[in-house]
C-alpha cells in the first residue's frame, strides 16, 4: 500500500508542519542589534493612519513629535522632544505657544531638493495635524483634536485646503507654533506625544501619496531599511540630532533601576543601536520558540508561558534559571478589557419605551451578574489581572480602590431572578451575535462566555459567533453597529483618565471610540463640564459619579486590567515599556557587549 | 458487476480494515447526531488542563471542557463535512462531466473545460481561503469553498469515461432508435460510470476532511462548534506549556480515520478496477 504509506507520512508532516523554529540567519557584521518581538504588525507607517499598538511603535522612531514622555520616570511625566520646552500656556488656557529646536532635519531623501533633507519647521508641524482633517488622507487621529482647536473642523468643512491658514493653528515663524483652544484642553500636550501627532514633511507626502504608509520620510532617530508581513529593519539616522542622554533629566531611579545597568548611558548619544530589528510573530508559541532559541531580544511573555516563567505569583518572581539569563519586570497595563453591549441595538440597548428600556437594562444586568470575573482572570490572565468596577482602571489616579466590587461578583441566581422578574425566558431572550477577530484565544474567550451565560439560563443558539479575519475587520463591524456583544481592550492614549471617561461620552459614538454607543444626557453633562479641568479632587468626584452612571446602567461587563510580564536579555540594557512612552525607548536601547553579530 | 465488487473487497485484508475503521467513525457520527454522544463539547465540566482520569478520558483543556467529548463531535464536524462536499461535489462533477463527454468539442464542453481550467489554475487552498473570506461569517462557507473547488477531478475523470462509453454500440442503438441525448445520458452513460464515481467519492471524502481540519486549523473553517482542526489549533497554544490532550486526541483520530478511508478507497479502486484485477 505505497500511497497510504505515502499519505500517512505527508500528514504527519502536516501536523508536525508548525512545530518547527523559523531559521535563523547570521553573519559576520559587526554590527549593534536589538531584535525586538511583537504580536502583531503594523498596517501603516503612516503617522496619520498609526491606530495600532504596533504602528506606533514603529512610527516614533521613524519620525518625530513634539513632546514625548521621560524615558525612566514612573509615574510619567512629559519631556520636550523637538519642542524646545514646555509650551507657554496663556492665563485663560486658550492659547499654546511651543517653540521648536532648531538644527532638527528630516532625513535624506528624493522627496527633497538635491535629496537632501531640509531643516523641519513649524509649518511641518500645522500641516501634519492638519491631514487629519483631510478626508484624502485616510487619517484616523482627527479625534483627538476635534472641536478643540478653533477653526480646524470649519478648514475640514471648507474643503482641507492646505494653502489656507486655520485660525487656531499657526506657525508664528519657522521655530513658532500657536495653538488656540476653543475651550481649555489640559490633555493637549499629551496627545502631541501621540504618533498621530509625528511630523512629516509635505514634499514627501506630495510625492509619495498612500505609498507613504510603506515609506517614511522622518527626522526620528532611525529610517526604515525593508519591512514586509513578519519583519522589519530599521537602521541608525546618522543625521539624528547629538543630544546627550542625560539620566537625571529623564527621571532615573537608582533605588529600583540600578539592576538594569543604566548608568553606563550617560553622556552617550542616541540612539545607541545600529539597527532595530521588529519581529512581528502572532503566534505566541512560534514567538515564544524563538525567544527561547535567542533569536530575539524582548518578548511580552505569552500568559501560557507564565507558569514556566514566575517562581511565584505574589509577589510576581522571575524563576532563578531565567533570571540568570534575563531581566523581568511586571508591569500593569494601562488600560482595560471590557465587553460592552450594544447600546444602539433596541433589543438590548437604549428603547424608546420606558418599559422595554427597563427590561432592555435587567437583561444586561442579569449578564453582568452571570459573568465569572474570577474565573475569566484565572484562565485567560493568569490571575495576576486586577479587576474593577465601571471605567476608571487601575493605571489612573481616579481609580478608587475601595469601590464597592459587588458589580465584578458572580451570581448567577441573582441573575437569573433578575431575568424572570422582567419577562425574559428562553424563547424571548434575543439571539446576540458575539464578536471577535479571528483566533484560537479569541474564541476560547468567547466559549467561556458562552458557558457564562448558559449557565443563568442564556441558550446556548441564542449566543453566535461572529468571526472576523482580521481586528481591523471587526473593528469596522462593529463601528458600524453590527455587532451586539463587543469584546474588546483599551490602552489608553495619554495618562489621564479623561481618555477613559470619553468612552462613553454620547457625541462619541460609532465610529467614535464610544463603541457601546451609550448615550446618556446626564453622563454627557458632566463630562462636558469636566472636560477643561486638569486632574483634581473636583474632577475626581465627577469622575467617580459618571462611572457610578456606568455601573448602574449594566453598559458593559468591564473590567480587568492586564498585568504584563517583559523579558528581555541579560546583553540588554534597556527598560522596555508598551505603555505611554511606547516605542519611545527603543532611541536609549544599548547592548552590555560592544558588538555583535547582524544579518 | 456490484456483488463481484464486493467479493473481491471482502477479500483484501486491508480493505476490509479500512472499511471497519471508517463504519466505527460513522457510527460515532451517527451517535453523535443523534443526541447519544459528545453532547458536552462545549460545557465546562472540569478544571483546567485536567489530565486523563475516569471522568475525563482525555483529560480537559484551558477552559476545562472534556477532550473526549470534543473529540467525539469532531468526529461529527468531520462526517458532515465528509458527506455534504462529497454528495455534492460528486453530484456536480458527475452531471457537467457527463455533459462534456457527451458534447465533447462542443461549446458545452468548451465552456465547461474553461471553467475547469480556471478554478484549477487557482491554488487550492488560497482559493478555499479567499471564498471562506468573502463569505465570511456563514456557516457554509467552507463547505462552498470546497464543493467549487472538488468537482473539477470529478468531471474530468467522468468526462473521459463518457467518451469512451458513447462509442459503445448500445449507446449507438439508442441513438439510432431517436433516443433524446439526456435520457441516454442519465439512464445509459451515467450509470455505467457508477463504479468510478464510488472511487472518487472515497477519495473526495478524504479530502475533504482533511481540508477541514486545514481550514479550521488556519481560522476559515467551522464557524460554531468544534472540529479536530480547531482541536490542533488550540494545541498549538498549549504542547510548550507541556499539555497534550488536544494534539494527541484530534491528531490520533484524524490520523487513524484518514489511513482507514485510504485503505478503504485503495481496495476499492483495486475491486472495482478489473484490469487490475487481471494483472
Amino acid at each position: 500500500m505505497p500511497n497510504t504509506i505515502k499519505i500517512a507520512m505527508l500528514l504527519g508532516l502536516l501536523l508536525l508542519g508548525g512545530c518547527g523554529d523559523p531559521p535563523a540567519t547570521q553573519n559576520d557584521v559587526p554590527v549593534k542589534t536589538y531584535k525586538h518581538a511583537m504580536d502583531g504588525a503594523p498596517g501603516s507607517l503612516d503617522p496619520a493612519q498609526s491606530a495600532s499598538l504596533y504602528a506606533n511603535f514603529m512610527v516614533v522612531n521613524l519620525y518625530d513629535t513634539l513632546y514625548r514622555y521621560k524615558y525612566l520616570a514612573r509615574p510619567y511625566q512629559l519631556q520636550p522632544n523637538v519642542a524646545a520646552g514646555l509650551p507657554e500656556i496663556s492665563d485663560d488656557g486658550l492659547r499654546i505657544t511651543i517653540r521648536l529646536k532648531p538644527g532638527v532635519y528630516f532625513m535624506d531623501d528624493p522627496a527633497f531638493a538635491q535629496g537632501v533633507g531640509r531643516e523641519l519647521h513649524a509649518h511641518d508641524f500645522v500641516y501634519s495635524i492638519k491631514r487629519h482633517f483631510d478626508p484624502a488622507s485616510r487619517a484616523q487621529g482627527a479625534w483627538l483634536w476635534q472641536n478643540r482647536i478653533e477653526g480646524l473642523d470649519d478648514w475640514k468643512v471648507a474643503g482641507s485646503d492646505y494653502d489656507t491658514e486655520v485660525e487656531g493653528l499657526r506657525a508664528l515663524d519657522d521655530y513658532t507654533i500657536q495653538i488656540t483652544l476653543i475651550q481649555p484642553f489640559p490633555q493637549l500636550i499629551h496627545t502631541l506625544t501621540q504618533a498621530y501627532a509625528a511630523i512629516v514633511p509635505r514634499e514627501a507626502v506630495e510625492k509619495y501619496g498612500q505609498m507613504l504608509s510603506s515609506h517614511p520620510v522622518g527626522s526620528g532617530p532611525f529610517r526604515l531599511d525593508s519591512r514586509n508581513d513578519t519583519r522589519a529593519v530599521l537602521v541608525k539616522n546618522p543625521d539624528f540630532r547629538k543630544e546627550p542622554f542625560d539620566l537625571e533629566d529623564e527621571g532615573y531611579d537608582p533605588a529600583s533601576q540600578a539592576d538594569l545597568g543604566l548608568h553606563v548611558l550617560q553622556g552617550k548619544i542616541p540612539p545607541f543601536v545600529d539597527r532595530l530589528e521588529f519581529e512581528f510573530i502572532t503566534e505566541d508559541a512560534a514567538r515564544w520558540n524563538a525567544f527561547s532559541a535567542g533569536e530575539l531580544d524582548f518578548i511580552k511573555v505569552p500568559v501560557s508561558q507564565f507558569d514556566h516563567v514566575l517562581s511565584t505569583r505574589s509577589p510576581l518572581k522571575l524563576s532563578p534559571q531565567l533570571g540568570e539569563r534575563y531581566h523581568f519586570e511586571a508591569s500593569p497595563e494601562s488600560g482595560f478589557i471590557y465587553t460592552n453591549f450594544n447600546m444602539a441595538d433596541e433589543r438590548l440597548g437604549h428603547h424608546p419605551d420606558p418599559h422595554q428600556a427597563s427590561r432592555n437594562r435587567a437583561l444586561r444586568c442579569a449578564m453582568v451578574k452571570a459573568f465569572d470575573w474570577e474565573k475569566r482572570n484565572e484562565i485567560f490572565f493568569y490571575n495576576i489581572g486586577r479587576v474593577f468596577p465601571g471605567a476608571l482602571a487601575p493605571a489612573v489616579p481616579e481609580y478608587d480602590p475601595d469601590a464597592d466590587i459587588s458589580y465584578n461578583r458572580r451570581d448567577v441566581q441573582g441573575a437569573i431572578e433578575l431575568l424572570q422578574a422582567n419577562g425574559w425566558n428562553e424563547n424571548t431572550l434575543p439571539t446576540l451575535d458575539y464578536g471577535f477577530p479571528n483566533s484560537v484565544t479569541e474564541r476560547q474567550i468567547f466559549e467561556q462566555f458562552r458557558n457564562f451565560m448558559m449557565d443563568a439560563g442564556y441558550p446556548s443558539s441564542k449566543i453566535r459567533p461572529m468571526i472576523f479575519a482580521t481586528y481591523g475587520d471587526y473593528q469596522r463591524a462593529y463601528s458600524q453597529g453590527k455587532v451586539a456583544l463587543i469584546n474588546s481592550s483599551w490602552t489608553m492614549d495619554y495618562p489621564d483618565a479623561e481618555n477613559l471617561m470619553q468612552l462613553y461620552y454620547g457625541p462619541n459614538a460609532s465610529p467614535g471610540s464610544n463603541s457601546a454607543n451609550y448615550d446618556n444626557p446626564d453622563y454627557n453633562r458632566l463630562y462636558e463640564a469636566s472636560a477643561a479641568m486638569s486632574e483634581s479632587p473636583e474632577r475626581t468626584a465627577i469622575y467617580r459619579q459618571m462611572n457610578q452612571m456606568l455601573i448602574d446602567d449594566c453598559v458593559s461587563i468591564n473590567g480587568i486590567s492586564r498585568t504584563l510580564l517583559f523579558l528581555w536579555d541579560r546583553n540588554i540594557i534597556m527598560k522596555p515599556d508598551r505603555s505611554f512612552l511606547g516605542g519611545y525607548f527603543m532611541r536609549f536601547v544599548d547592548l552590555a557587549e560592544p558588538s555583535r553579530a547582524a544579518p | 458487476m456490484m456483488n463481484d465488487t464486493w467479493q473481491r473487497l471482502k477479500s483484501d485484508r486491508y480493505g476490509m480494515g479500512g472499511l471497519m475503521v471508517v463504519a466505527a467513525f460513522a457510527f460515532i457520527a451517527i451517535c453523535v447526531w443523534s443526541g447519544l454522544l459528545g453532547q458536552g463539547w462545549s460545557e465546562v465540566s472540569g478544571n483546567r488542563w485536567e489530565s486523563a482520569s475516569a471522568s475525563h478520558w482525555f483529560g480537559t483543556n484551558l477552559l476545562g471542557q472534556d477532550i473526549f467529548q470534543r473529540t467525539l463531535f469532531g468526529t461529527a464536524t468531520a462526517f458532515e463535512v465528509g458527506l455534504i462536499v462529497t454528495l455534492c461535489s460528486t453530484i456536480l462533477g458527475a452531471l457537467l462531466g457527463a455533459l462534456s463527454g457527451w458534447y465533447s468539442n462542443g461549446w458545452l464542453d468548451e465552456v465547461i473545460l474553461w471553467i475547469k481550467g480556471v478554478l484549477d489554475s487557482i491554488p487550492f487552498y488560497l482559493f478555499a481561503a479567499a471564498i471562506a473570506y468573502a463569505l465570511q461569517g456563514n456557516t457554509w462557507a467552507m463547505h462552498v469553498a470546497m464543493i467549487v473547488t472538488f468537482w473539477t477531478t470529478t468531471a474530468r475523470i467522468i468526462r473521459g469515461e463518457v467518451i469512451r462509453i458513447k462509442q459503445r454500440e448500445y449507446i449507438e442503438a439508442a441513438q439510432a432508435i431517436g433516443l433524446p441525448d439526456l435520457l441516454i445520458i442519465f439512464r445509459h452513460v451515467l450509470p455505467n460510470t457508477f463504479h468510478i464515481l464510488l472511487v472518487q467519492a472515497s477519495i473526495v471524502f478524504v479530502a475533504a476532511i482533511n481540508t477541514e481540519v486545514i481550514l479550521s486549523f488556519l481560522g476559515l473553517g467551522i464557524q460554531d462548534g468544534v472540529s479536530w482542526g480547531l482541536m490542533l489549533a488550540e494545541s498549538s497554544q498549549e504542547v510548550l506549556a507541556g499539555h497534550f490532550g488536544n494534539f494527541i486526541a484530534a491528531g490520533s483520530f484524524l490520523f487513524i480515520l484518514l489511513m482507514g478511508f485510504n485503505l478503504l478507497a485503495d481496495s476499492l479502486q483495486d475491486a472495482v478496477d478489473t484490469r487490475r484485477v487481471i494483472q
